[in-house]
């Protein structure tokens, strides 16, 4: 199996509809809220165009697949900003 | 092609030259609503009857389809790939895992156009058809990204 072959395997697996619903349902959380909004505001404010936010990702996965992606989980959560 | 070539704008200026209809979901339109995620594919949902048209449009990028159009069709979905990777959806309607029916003609119809780069727009699906479009599967990655595009919506409204 290939890299990008075992990737796709590990994320396209599908949970069972209750623990999906389980998670949908989930509240959010002030916490959370607020984290994804300065996550956001922080990349659109970083990276203005759309043109430089594709781009960055496409550094940004490359930099993920050298470094963590051997063993990390497909995936793929949102990027810390540690890693810009 | 290495990945390292690929021309990203000049992708996506084909797919709009073409006039294919080709609605980007997945990862890359949360990217483009200002999300940053990660993704290693792109993913469309395209008109289905525009197959050739797609294929033939995003050729000089290298990309080439999996199967056929007719076979394309009648899976529903299919790939054009080199060392980027592409899935395409070409389905006329997807039900969602609770049963939701969501037609392409009616998530088109709401589409909204991102510029790139003058003469370069990629269209996107509404924010609440792009949700839709992350239940055609109960993936992790899906339901998580549910939770982002929420959370960015909520963030949006006055």
């Amino acid at each position: 199996m290939n890299e990008r072959a075992g990737f796709a395997r590990l994320d396209d697996r599908e949970l069972e509809p209750a623990a999906a619903r389980a998670y949908l349902d989930a509240p959010t959380t002030e916490a959370e809220r607020e984290e994804v909004l300065a996550l956001a505001a922080w990349f659109q404010r970083r990276y203005p165009t759309p043109v430089e936010r594709l781009a960055y990702v496409r550094r940004a996965y490359a930099r993920w697949r050298r470094t963590l992606g051997a063993g990390a989980s497909a995936s793929a959560p949102p990027i810390d900003r540690s890693t810009s | 092609m290495r990945a390292g070539d690929f021309d990203e704008l000049a992708f996506f200026r084909a797919i709009h030259r073409s006039g294919v209809r080709a609605l980007l979901i997945g990862r890359r339109a949360l990217v483009l609503l200002g999300l940053p995620v990660l993704t290693a594919d792109y993913d469309f949902w395209i008109a289905i009857d525009e197959i050739a048209a797609f294929n033939a449009a995003v050729a000089p990028c290298e990309l080439h389809p999996t199967v056929d159009p007719e076979q394309a069709k009648r899976r529903g979905r299919y790939v054009v790939e080199n060392d980027e990777h592409v899935d395409v959806l070409v389905a006329r309607a997807i039900t969602t895992v609770d049963g939701v029916p969501v037609a392409f003609e009616d998530v088109w119809a709401h589409r909204w156009a991102v510029t790139l780069a003058p003469g370069v727009d990629v269209q996107l699906p509404a924010v609440d058809d792009l949700i839709l479009t992350k239940r055609f599967a109960d993936r992790p990655k899906d339901l998580e990204d549910i939770r982002l595009l929420r959370i960015l919506k909520s963030g949006l409204q006055p």
